[in-house]
């Protein structure tokens, strides 16, 4: 119980009454405060580099290549991109045939486009917390750069994070919503 | 409450003094039970009341043991606020203050005398205290970005941190309300950030070592800071000196670690390990070893945080019950654990109030996620108003 010691009866009345007085004429009653508080301004953003849309220089494209495409972006939602989301179990960091299937698609393409490099994004769908999620979604991400290094990919050139349940690409509460989170992502940049 | 009288027919000053008896009542309301309080409608029983001269025979005809009488003075942009406070039997009285300053924030007033109010009950007051919190208000269909906020406890003045339309998540307070350490993908790849939040700087912490950085805490001494990051391969718990040097690898089993919170006495760190097969909360000393398992009801629990205060020896987390996660406290000592919240959908991720008496934490009850309190017991449950979007991820700080 909260021990208020104020009196014996413990019982709390506040503010009977306010009274407008204009200019002076009552007693200062010892202590003042500053009653204005300090406000924290917004802090100046980092001078960091834009999330992964521009990367390092243009390197020139591995001599081998031979089909002469160009590089193209995968944007937020995996659309229109080259590498498509590969997808998870609930609760799962376990690559799915399926997903072996896919990344192995993208490992050919990925060798191929010399001077790309990537991030892997392992996400989450929203039925984890917040901490354990982003735990997860490393492993996810982990997963999928680990067997594409086993296919003969450069290890530097892909850049594994988490994004938890942060990102997801269907917002709405349902099954089908669900395990179109449960991704990991890929996204190139030059 | 009676009418404010005011003496000129200026209607900022009375907005002015409206303002601070809602405040003031709020904030002690926040602490003291209603019960404690007499009802309003007692007030109309007796006379007006004398400012100057309070008959203290009409309150104790109510039932009134203690009077709070506030008067306020608007002069240009200052504003004067007069606080008194009378123990009626003995007629005493306790407490007489004046706060004056600038007139831009009324509701500062207020908080400071409710928390000098407090201290005459040897409670420490939250009413100057903020929450930051992660909101999307701000996010476009092309940068779906998430920006640190500060706000007020009671969800007002809520503030802009960051600026920098990425994703920025998971802040931790300093012990001193200085500054902020966040989680930002600013730079492409997770890291921690701690923003200096009078002077305006942000700085990398976890920079340069080619892994994740997640969930920093501060320890309360302000020396070090613990987080979660895979730079040795699976995510663990590492421990650094609060600007990020001298980092250390503190858990080492093959499952992930994550979520690390510090003990009051900076000595022991609780952490969420899937070590057991699912999501649990342990404990270890702050170098690691004596590692030892917390939760044993429910298969997924997350997210410690340590009660501050000396009083509760207590740790609040995140639970999975019956579909929905809610929040749990779990008493160190006795094992025992209390629910705290239940309903809808779902609540996560608490944080303890400085005083220890209470916890904020975020549900989506309403369709959307909000940021909420309640008293340690779980009584009381208030959902902040603190702007639009998705409101996540609270911590209360100093």
């Amino acid at each position: 119980m909260t021990r208020v010691r104020l009196s014996s009866s413990l019982l709390l009345l506040v503010a009977a009454s306010l009274m407008l007085i204009e200019g002076c004429g009552h007693k200062r009653p010892p202590a003042s405060a500053t009653g204005a508080g300090t406000y924290p301004r917004a802090s100046s953003p980092g001078s960091g580099a834009e999330p992964l849309d521009s990367g390092p220089d243009v390197r020139p494209l591995d001599s081998d290549l031979t089909s002469g495409e160009d590089i193209t972006f995968s944007d937020a939602s995996g659309e229109g991109g080259p590498l498509a989301d590969v997808y998870f179990e609930y609760d799962q960091s376990a690559l799915t045939d399926a997903a072996r299937a896919t990344l192995a698609q993208h490992a050919t393409w990925i060798k191929a486009h010399g001077g790309a490099k990537l991030s892997v994004e392992g996400h989450c769908d929203e039925r984890g917390t917040v901490e354990y999620n982003l735990a997860l979604g490393d492993q996810r991400a982990q997963a999928a750069r680990d067997y594409l290094v086993s296919l003969g990919v450069t290890r530097e050139r892909l850049n594994a994070i988490s994004l938890g349940k942060e990102r997801p690409v269907d917002a709405s509460h349902t099954e089908a919503a669900w395990a179109r989170n449960r991704r990991a992502h890929f996204r190139v940049s030059r | 409450m009676p009418d404010c009288v005011p003496r000129a027919g200026d209607e900022a000053s009375r907005e002015a003094c409206r303002t601070i008896a809602q405040v003031l009542r709020s904030d002690l309301r926040f602490e003291f039970p209603p019960r404690q309080f007499v009802p309003e409608s007692l007030l109309t029983a007796i006379p007006a009341m004398n400012p100057d001269a309070p008959n203290f025979k009409d309150w104790e005809s109510i039932g009134a043991g203690i009077l709070v009488v506030t008067r306020a003075s608007v002069t240009g942009g200052k504003m004067s606020v007069e606080v008194r406070v009378h123990s009626i039997p003995s007629g005493q009285t306790m407490l007489a203050k004046l706060y004056s300053g600038n007139l831009d924030n009324p509701r500062v007033f207020a908080h400071q005398a409710s928390d000098d109010i407090m201290s005459l009950a040897s409670i420490k007051g939250v009413a100057r205290s903020k929450i930051a919190f992660v909101s999307d208000r701000d996010a476009t269909k092309e940068k779906r970005s998430k920006e640190i906020y500060i706000m007020d406890y009671d969800g007002f003045n809520p503030r802009r941190l960051t600026v920098n339309g990425s994703l920025n998540i998971l802040p931790a307070w300093s012990s001193d309300g200085r500054s902020l350490a966040y989680v930002s993908y600013r730079q492409g790849s997770p890291d921690i950030f701690q923003a200096s939040i009078y002077e305006g700087r942000s700085a990398n912490l976890t920079a340069g070592k080619g892994a994740q950085a997640f969930a920093p805490a501060y320890s309360r001494d302000g020396k070090r800071i613990a987080y979660a990051s895979n730079r040795g391969g699976n995510m663990d718990i590492w421990v650094a000196n609060a600007d990020g040097s001298g980092a250390r690898k503190t858990t080492s089993s093959s499952a992930s670690e994550t979520a690390p919170c510090w003990s009051p006495t900076g000595q022991e760190i609780a952490f969420t390990s899937g070590r057991g097969g699912t999501p649990q909360i342990y404990v270890m000393d702050a170098e690691g070893l004596n590692v030892r398992r917390l939760t044993t009801v429910g298969n997924y629990n997350d997210a410690p945080a340590w009660n501050p205060s000396k009083e509760f020896p207590e740790l609040a987390y995140t639970s999975r019950l019956e579909g929905g996660f809610e929040i749990a406290v779990l008493d160190i000592a006795s094992g025992q654990v209390r629910q705290i919240t239940q309903g809808r959908g779902s609540c996560e991720y608490p944080s303890w109030a400085p005083n220890g008496r209470h916890l904020t934490f975020s549900c989506n009850r309403g369709g959307t996620w909000q940021v909420a309190v309640s008293n340690r017991d779980g009584s009381e449950v208030q959902t902040l108003a603190a702007g639009p979007g998705n409101n996540v991820q609270p911590d209360w700080g100093p």
